[in-house]
């Protein structure tokens, strides 16, 4: 053995490989070269599909073009409820008498930040015509944008102008120049909207919406399918890098007109320090970087070396962060780091298939599902005990929430009730029930755990059923044909209005659209298309609750729980107030300088 | 050996022929229609149907010369892959993808042949002794741990804890500051399996008449190992890492996620689990023709190293 150690080639061979990669990967990073500037630094959980407003719904690529393209109309970032105001708009629509005709003033001085598809490069002046553009350009079926639906059958003559694209051999053959009745900018800054019928969440919905932020259409017709790369819009911040599924850094728009920071809030807004910064200038950060981190340990150990500044807390290092009282541990604490709790407009569901032969016409088999399950546990097992049970699907953070849901008792837990419901459902079948399927989508950890959890409880009351693991793609598919018998799913707002939820169950919604259910109640049908055309009033939350009932009462799901998000954010991060429809935030933050500078040392005492 | 090397490229033609059948019968056929997931939430009827006519989903599977298989054969042998989901050229992908993936595989595969090839003749040479008990049971040690721990400990103790090297890609680290690591971990994690292997390999060949010779005959242990032992067991070693070369290409998927590295196994998980089919066609024909060049160049080495291998 001897003889062959004093070969020592080898073992230098092997010393020397260790000292290279030592060497190479030494980390003598990243954001000390960037002390001078103010960078926000975020993760994304998934990687970015594009950049194009007219065509994303992705909550990531929103959040990053949010800070590049700007709406007509934004939710003001403190008061609480969510309030609509100006943005791009000069002020709100004038609203015609007969509630069809919008006329919208735009902001004058506003450009376009500087880049090569302009005349010597430099950005020009938004007009009206470019919000006409923006809208065609989504009811053009050549383009393919998943946000007609948010238009279909809504403004005049743009229906019409979708039949007419479908003429045209390509995207580029489309003459936008082709009038559109109810689509008019009636000078360079007044946009004018005709509807076809009474259309109350136009502006909350489709104006504050980055599917109608004007992008640039020199840069559309320039870029061509290159455009998802190539956002130029009016926004604060403009792309400087993106590295395609790992990173995307912005800078400062030098172009951009300033907004003063929101000088009025709620009452405990000045106390918690969210009106510091009232009446000064935005942007405050120089540049905004987001890597794309798809696992959670890396992120989280970035948070914790201060190279993020804010993170969620993954499920694994849940008992590092918050103690069981629901407050930061002292490690946290230590480290001077926040916790921010806020309800998320969101609910999640085991949906049943109203169209499937079993399920559709036992309704109580489907009762006997929902109180089988027992949605303490569950939340106590995989959220940590932080989500709050869904009594209905209306979600708590909405205007229209009854208060009073969980005294009707829909989701309680209750096996023996469920038990005497499978006799009555078994009758109904006229024979022993089948096993029944239920698709998960997902086959990771977490996945296959809900899938265990769910089949654990349905079949302790005396079912059986097959958990049915699938990704995502196939269990779309499998929901959309209408073929899975009980699916596990959710949804989360995007306006503070529960009409999102309500629509869920609007029968001309089924698969392929948002009734995934195939829920079919003439009664609910007649209401929501009578709510639809209301403004907000407490008739029309009377109705919403009522609405609400009708479903709870014929059980299309089991609803399950409402997501509570904890989320931690280093001191140094300023004006991170939580917002539920939170696009376009990054001109709001601010870094303290200093105390990050501090963190750099505090962290080498911890060590 | 030019007609032998001739007559096997012409075999790749059936070859390649099926591996494009197989990738698009698998993803069409069998994987179903994606046009519901592309169309997004909501959509219409017509814009699903749009969306069929735009990427040539309504046309007919085989029997037509515009049929959808023969587009497909044509995009492959013009390696014009066409845009992915995300509308970025495919080609521009694959371009970008591939330094980074080749950044870490390249030095994880030199580093865990040269040491595992290395101390492989040494616990063959020291055999049955408590140094040779002690790699056999590293190695199994090695092998039974998953790979997913090597990583977790590996990045949370020598980038997080004693922060010797960074935890995740960032642009402006150069690319040897953020392969370093997960190339480390690379080597670490495929020592068990390739050191036993090897291992095996040189017992073999240590047992042969030839060794005992040249030992009686009084040569030294680098001579007989270096020169004759090592020389003998190439067939084995050729074998199995020239045909790891073409895997290069691929990356590797976990190091790359958890390190965030873009690189080429990053770009085929997202377009696996988006059903990217387009991507995911392109990277597999690459991979079919990267594998069939390999195995030749294989065979060939044999002609090299073993003079008993004749190319005929």
């Amino acid at each position: 053995m001897m003889s062959i150690l004093k070969h020592k080639p080898i073992l230098l061979l092997v010393g020397l490989i260790a000292a290279t990669f030592v060497l190479a990967g030494c980390d003598s990073s990243s954001s000390d070269k960037d002390s001078d500037e103010m960078v926000l630094r975020h993760a994304l959980f998934t990687k970015l599909k594009g950049l194009d407003p007219g065509n994303m719904r992705d909550v990531y690529s929103v959040t990053v073009a949010s800070q590049i393209c700007e709406t007509l109309y934004q939710y003001h970032f403190l008061k609480r409820p969510y309030e609509i105001v100006p943005l791009l708009a000069e002020q709100m629509p004038q609203i015609s008498d007969d509630f069809l005709t919008y006329v919208i003033k735009i902001k004058k001085g506003v450009y376009f930040q500087d880049d090569k598809c302009f005349p010597g490069g430099r950005g020009r002046e938004l007009k009206a015509e470019d919000f006409v553009f923006a809208v065609k350009r989504i009811a053009n079926i050549k383009y393919l944008s998943q946000n007609w639906s948010m238009f279909d059958g809504k403004i005049v003559g743009l229906d019409e102008f979708r039949e007419y694209t479908k003429g045209c051999e390509s995207e580029d053959d489309v003459d936008y120049a082709r009038e559109v009745e109810g689509l008019t900018a009636s000078d360079e800054h007044t946009l004018v909207i005709k509807l076809k019928k009474t259309w109350p969440q136009l502006v909350g919905t489709a104006l504050a919406d980055i599917a109608t932020a004007p992008i640039a259409k020199e840069a559309v017709f320039s870029y061509g399918k290159d455009i998802v790369s190539h956002p130029v819009g009016t926004g604060p911040f403009v792309l400087k890098v993106w590295h395609r599924g790992s990173y995307v850094e912005l800078v400062r728009n030098p172009k951009f007109r300033g907004e003063p920071y929101p000088g009025e809030g709620e009452a405990s807004d000045a106390e918690a320090g969210y009106l510091d910064d009232a009446g000064k200038i935005m942007p405050f950060a120089d540049r905004v970087v987001w890597t794309v981190i798809e696992e959670y340990q890396p992120a989280w150990l970035l948070f914790l070396q201060g190279k993020l500044d804010n993170s969620p807390i993954p499920k694994d290092n849940y008992n590092e962060a918050i103690t069981e009282t629901r407050e930061l541990t002292p490690v946290m604490k230590q480290r001077n780091i926040r916790l921010k709790k806020f309800l998320d407009p969101s609910t999640f569901w085991l949906g049943f298939n109203m169209q499937d032969p079993v399920l559709g016409s036992n309704k109580p088999l489907r009762r006997a599902i929902s109180y089988a399950i027992d949605r303490d546990k569950f939340i106590e097992i995989f959220f940590n005990g932080r989500h709050l049970v869904a009594h209905g699907f209306i979600a708590p953070l909405m205007d229209s929430y009854d208060p009073n849901i969980k005294e009707k008792g829909y989701a309680r837990y209750d096996p023996e009730k469920a038990r005497e419901l499978l006799k009555e459902a078994e009758q109904i079948h006229g024979r022993a029930l089948p096993e029944l399927k239920m698709a998960i989508p997902g086959t990771d950890s977490f996945s296959r755990q809900l899938g265990q959890f769910l089949k654990r409880y349905v079949t302790a009351v005396g079912l059986d059923v097959e958990v049915e693991y699938m990704d995502w793609p196939t269990y779309m598919e499998k929901v959309n044909t209408r073929s899975a018998q009980m699916f596990s799913s959710g949804v989360r707002a995007s306006i503070p209005d529960a009409e999102d939820f309500l629509g869920m169950f609007y029968s001309k919604y089924w698969a392929p659209g948002s009734n995934r259910f195939n829920y079919l109640n003439p009664e609910f049908d007649r209401l929501y298309e009578k709510i639809e055309v209301m403004f907000d009033s407490p008739e029309r939350k009377e109705l919403y609750r009522k609405m609400e009932l009708l479903v709870l009462e014929d059980c299309p799901a089991a609803f399950l729980n409402h997501r509570v998000v904890f989320a931690l954010h280093h001191d140094w991060y300023k004006n991170y107030k939580p917002h539920a429809f939170a696009y376009g935030m990054s001109k709001y933050r601010r870094i303290d300088m200093k105390k990050r500078a501090e963190y750099k040392k505090l962290l080498k005492t911890i060590k | 050996m030019t007609a032998y090397i001739i007559r096997r490229l012409l075999y790749t033609i059936p070859i390649v022929f099926g591996v494009l059948m197989l990738t698009f019968v698998l993803f069409t056929l069998v994987g179903g229609d994606i046009s519901l997931e592309i169309a997004g939430k909501g959509a219409t009827q017509e814009t699903i149907d749009e969306i069929r006519e735009e990427y040539g989903f309504n046309k007919p599977l085989f029997l037509a010369w515009d049929s959808q298989f023969i587009n497909h054969f044509k995009s492959a042998l013009t390696f014009d892959f066409g845009r992915a989901r995300d509308r970025e050229p495919i080609i521009g992908k694959i371009k970008r993808g591939v330094g980074p993936s080749l950044a870490l595989t390249v030095p994880m595969f030199f580093g865990v042949v040269i040491i595992s090839v290395s101390l492989a003749l040494v616990v063959a040479f020291v055999h049955g002794s408590i140094w040779d008990i002690s790699a056999v049971f590293i190695c199994v040690a090695g092998m039974s741990i998953p790979y997913l721990s090597f990583i977790l400990f590996g990045q949370y103790f020598l980038a997080y804890k004693w922060g010797v090297f960074p935890v995740f890609f960032s642009p402006d680290l150069t690319m040897a500051q953020y392969v370093a690591l997960p190339a480390l971990i690379g080597i670490v994690a495929g020592l068990g399996g390739n050191l036993r292997f090897y291992r095996t390999v040189m017992l073999d060949e240590m047992r042969s008449d030839y060794v005992r010779t040249a030992f009686a005959k009084g040569l030294d242990t680098k001579r007989v190992l270096f020169k004759h032992v090592l020389k003998n067991a190439m067939i084995p070693i050729i074998t199995r890492v020239v045909l790891a070369i073409p895997f290069l290409f691929l990356g590797s998927l976990l190091l790359e996620r958890f390190f965030g590295i873009p690189g080429l196994g990053y770009l085929m998980i997202g377009a696996i689990s988006s059903r990217d089919y387009f991507v995911i066609n392109a990277m597999t024909y690459i991979s079919a023709i990267l594998f069939v060049v390999f195995n030749l160049i294989t065979d060939i080495c044999y002609s090299l190293v073993d003079p008993r291998v004749s190319l005929e």
